[in-house]
């Protein structure tokens, strides 16, 4: 059993942030040098490499021959506004920018609290 | 006859003599009523009926009298020995370790930072405790509610203040279920729109080592820098192994389901059971409860404001509104990021982002509780 180092709140609060911002800060870097040296992550280079080729791939894609007729995409697209009903008219058809329905399917799969 | 009548009559005394009506206090009679509010409030307000509902049904069995719960062994009095040894939070923990993600957190190890000074608030409370009289210790486990960390609140409260532990325990719990409602009008009074629209990048890729390394890393290095919360962060990071190895399938789905389930039924009740009417039923409460209240506002205001700073240094990299997840409601908190994100910017997804600052939280209040035991255990 000892006394307490401090009884003053601002001197409580100053040293406890530091140690708290220090720890969190600490584990950062830790895992930016984990990262740094993970021995899988060239592993996994390979297989990701393809993914950046895919992402350009809208560019050469259309002198070449596409591997999917576009006009099959907008066909289905067309049909599948056509079937939710109304008088709906297609303006543009382009890729979402986003990640939404990625994230959407996450925030449901994020429903189990925990303690 | 008349023989018969005397032995009915001292019967009726004896038994009237022996229940608990005959030694039943008002005090005990509002408490009672305060555990079927609860009840009401778990069931019919669904604010988390897992806690509530057992602590509230450990309320009302507190304040029976004569049941010697706490004179002679028996199972009340092993529930409360789990509390009072400190053996159920570090379970608890390791389920948390278990069911939480800590990918987020990898991939984006700069949101740490909100983490830490959504911690902010535990200290506004504190300093209030103190000026309304609370001794060092006692304020210290009323500003931890502000961590919003239920097992940590009730860790540091047995060490250091077990007399509030009723108090604090009703109080962490209910704000951790009322986070949908405290957070976002603070959220939204200290953000402009164009920073809430602020799209955040998507998170890279975690690999299995790097989910495995953390937790032994930040075991090792928490433990030897704060050894009074090496249980709590060590199983909280043994329930993480168990999920990220993938191989302990077994274990990772008892620790994440059957044992944290027991452990909070018992940890639940045995909380209640500390809610008897004396040590209960005085201003310290009320005062309490109003401190706890304090402390949450103060942590979601400083993960945000911290958020804006982010966002300043980083250009506009970060969306303040992932800094109020710092509380470590986890994911509650994350959760309440998204939905205010998705009212005032929709199509703008930042669950992921906040679930980093959520589960750093976690690890912050464990780091700020292990401080102050380290500071101020008397």
């Amino acid at each position: 059993m000892h006394q307490p180092a401090t009884t003053n709140p601002l001197i409580i609060m100053v040293i406890n942030m530091t140690i708290v911002f220090a720890v969190l800060i600490g584990l950062s870097f830790m895992i930016k040098l984990v990262h740094m040296i993970d021995p899988t992550k060239e592993k996994e280079k390979p297989a990701a490499a393809p993914a950046p080729k895919a992402a350009p791939a809208p560019a050469p894609a259309s002198p070449a021959a596409p591997a999917v007729d576009p006009n099959l995409n907008i066909a289905v697209i067309a049909a599948a506004v056509a079937a939710y009903g109304g008088d709906a008219k297609i303006v543009a058809i382009r890729p979402m920018e986003s990640t939404g329905w990625k994230n959407v399917g996450r925030a449901n799969g994020v429903q189990n609290t925990v303690f | 006859m008349n023989e018969f009548m005397t032995a009915w009559a001292v019967s009726l005394q004896s038994v009237w003599n022996d229940s608990g009506f005959s030694a039943i206090t008002s005090g005990n009679i509002i408490m009672i009523l305060v555990g079927c509010v609860l009840l009401y409030l778990a069931f019919a307000k669904e604010y988390e009926p897992l806690l509530l509902s057992p602590i509230a049904f450990g309320c009302i069995l507190a304040n029976f009298p004569k049941t010697g719960f706490n004179d002679e062994m028996n199972v009340m009095m092993a529930i409360g020995f789990g509390i009072k040894y400190e053996i159920f939070p570090p379970i608890i923990f390791m389920g948390v370790g278990a069911m939480t993600d800590f990918g987020p957190m990898i991939a984006d190890p700069d949101t740490m930072l909100l983490g830490a000074a959504a911690q902010f608030g535990v200290f506004i409370a504190l300093a209030g405790a103190m000026l309304l009289g609370f001794t060092v210790q006692e304020a210290a486990c009323i500003g931890i509610i502000g961590g919003a960390d239920g097992p940590t609140s009730i860790y540091l409260t047995v060490k250091m203040a077990p007399h509030l532990l009723g108090a604090i325990a009703v109080a962490a719990y209910s704000y951790r279920s009322l986070v949908p409602l405290i957070q976002p009008p603070v959220m939204v009074m200290f953000t402009t729109q164009k920073e809430r629209e602020i799209r955040m990048p998507q998170l890279r890729t975690v690999t299995k080592f790097e989910r495995i390394v953390f937790p032994v890393l930040s075991t090792i290095v928490i433990s030897l820098l704060l050894p009074p919360v090496a249980s709590l962060v060590g199983m909280l990071m043994l329930g993480t192994l168990f999920r990220e190895s993938g191989v302990p399938d077994r274990l990772s789905d008892t620790a994440q389901n059957a044992l944290i389930n027991i452990v909070t039924i018992f940890l639940a009740t045995g909380t209640g059971l500390t809610m008897d009417a004396d040590s209960f039923l005085n201003y310290k409460t009320l005062l309490i409860i109003c401190l706890g209240l304090v402390a949450f506002i103060g942590g979601t205001w400083a993960g945000v404001v911290f958020g804006k700073i982010m966002c300043k240094f980083t250009g506009g990299r970060i969306n303040p509104l992932i800094g109020s997840a710092g509380v470590s409601a986890v994911p509650m908190a994350a959760r309440v990021s998204q939905v205010v994100v998705q009212k005032y910017a929709p199509g703008n997804f930042l669950l992921m982002n906040a679930m980093g600052p959520n589960v750093a939280g976690v690890i912050g209040t464990a780091v700020a509780a292990g401080t102050a035991l380290a500071m101020l255990q008397g």
